[in-house]
């Protein structure tokens, strides 16, 4: 790398949880408090209606935005991150998704999150610490069929890793859009491998199309170097 | 061959599934299906809850997955209350959309309240 612009560049989806970086523990419990108060005022236990189909997991639906040019900031990140609902059934999610704007009709610098209830999409969730994901990058115009795909298969349990997956993101960026799946454990290499096999299956890949795994400690060290919080020396 | 959800009382896993093709018709025209539908039937652990992407998108055109949820938060240019124009509704709770006209069932057939629910 020449630069550090470099390491940023090589950022996925996860741009927003570079945001989250190493908070202060004090600007850390603040944002928690706020979190608490933004997204959980309504907790109701969600569950599938009569004569739904239920689903092997309730899941819940998020949506983030950053403005582009403002500095990443833990704090920020917490603020921009919103729930959009959670659901039970097949019939609830496509209540909700049939009211979601497509990926593709996304503007600006937006995520969906889609996470297994109780697992917040960022690093540090427990169910996250020692996890990772697979990103696909993928030119303008695929996202929306590829976020469908990626999703239903989801949904639907088509990964067989047992508990091991957390959520999916697909994220829209400047000239191209990026979707990922996260799951709990890293180093679990034959769930990554499944979950990989998993995706080549379902999501009809233009051919040539990479695919990248990133455990998400590696990607808060790259924001951790960017932002300079490595010291003359090269310690933390 | 099962597009339905499939819920089995927990069994021995299958060693292998053999399905004999000898027609290039007979392949599955999506690439991401296996001949005979995806077939998953029991996983270590137990049962599981698996549906095909085929199965998940007919029951998009059932009534019941067509109403906006309840609490479906407006985020302009992310979330698409439906009505854009009004927020007409009948004494019933009939929703008058731009495509769809969705009539709440008489059933009480899954969130029902979600259909009278109209505050945004």
């Amino acid at each position: 790398m020449n630069n550090k612009f470099d390491a940023l560049k090589d950022d996925d989806s996860g741009d927003h949880d570079q945001d989250q970086g190493s908070p202060k523990d004090s600007e850390k419990e603040k944002t928690e408090d706020e979190d608490k108060e933004q997204n959980t005022s309504k907790k109701k236990m969600v569950v599938p209606g009569a004569g739904e189909h239920p689903l092997q997991y309730n899941y819940t639906f998020w949506y983030s935005r950053r403005t582009p040019g403002r500095p990443a900031s833990t704090q920020s990140y917490e603020q921009n991150i919103k729930q959009i609902g959670s659901f039970a059934s097949v019939e609830q999610f496509w209540r909700f998704y049939s009211h979601m704007i497509r990926p593709g009709d996304l503007t600006g610098h937006s995520d969906f999150h889609l996470f297994k209830e109780g697992i917040k999409p960022m690093w540090e969730d427990d169910a996250n610490k020692m996890g990772g994901k697979w990103i696909i990058r993928l030119r303008k115009g695929l996202a929306s069929r590829c976020w469908e795909n990626l999703i239903l298969a989801m949904l639907g349990e088509q990964f067989m890793v047992g508990e091991e997956i957390c959520g999916a993101v697909v994220s829209v960026r400047f000239q191209e859009d990026i979707i990922s799946i996260w799951n709990k454990t890293a180093s679990d290499q034959a769930t990554t491998a499944r979950i990989r096999d998993t995706l080549r299956r379902v999501l009809n890949l233009p051919p040539n199309t990479i695919m990248e795994y990133k455990t998400h400690t590696d990607s808060i060290k790259a924001w951790e170097d960017f932002h300079g919080l490595v010291n003359a020396s090269g310690g933390r | 061959m099962s597009t339905d959800c499939q819920k089995t009382t927990a069994k021995a896993i299958p060693s292998s599934r053999r399905v004999t093709i000898s027609d290039a018709e007979h392949m599955p025209h999506d690439y991401s299906t296996t001949p005979g539908g995806t077939l998953f039937s029991t996983t270590p652990g137990g049962t599981r809850i698996i549906y095909d992407r085929k199965f998940l998108l007919e029951c998009r055109s059932s009534p019941v997955a067509k109403t906006p949820p309840r609490g479906l938060p407006n985020i302009p240019g992310v979330t698409s209350p439906p009505s854009k124009d009004t927020n007409v509704k009948t004494h019933n709770g009939e929703l008058l959309n731009n495509n769809n006209k969705i009539i709440a069932p008489d059933c009480s057939s899954a969130g029902e309240d979600a259909q009278f629910e109209m505050d945004i």
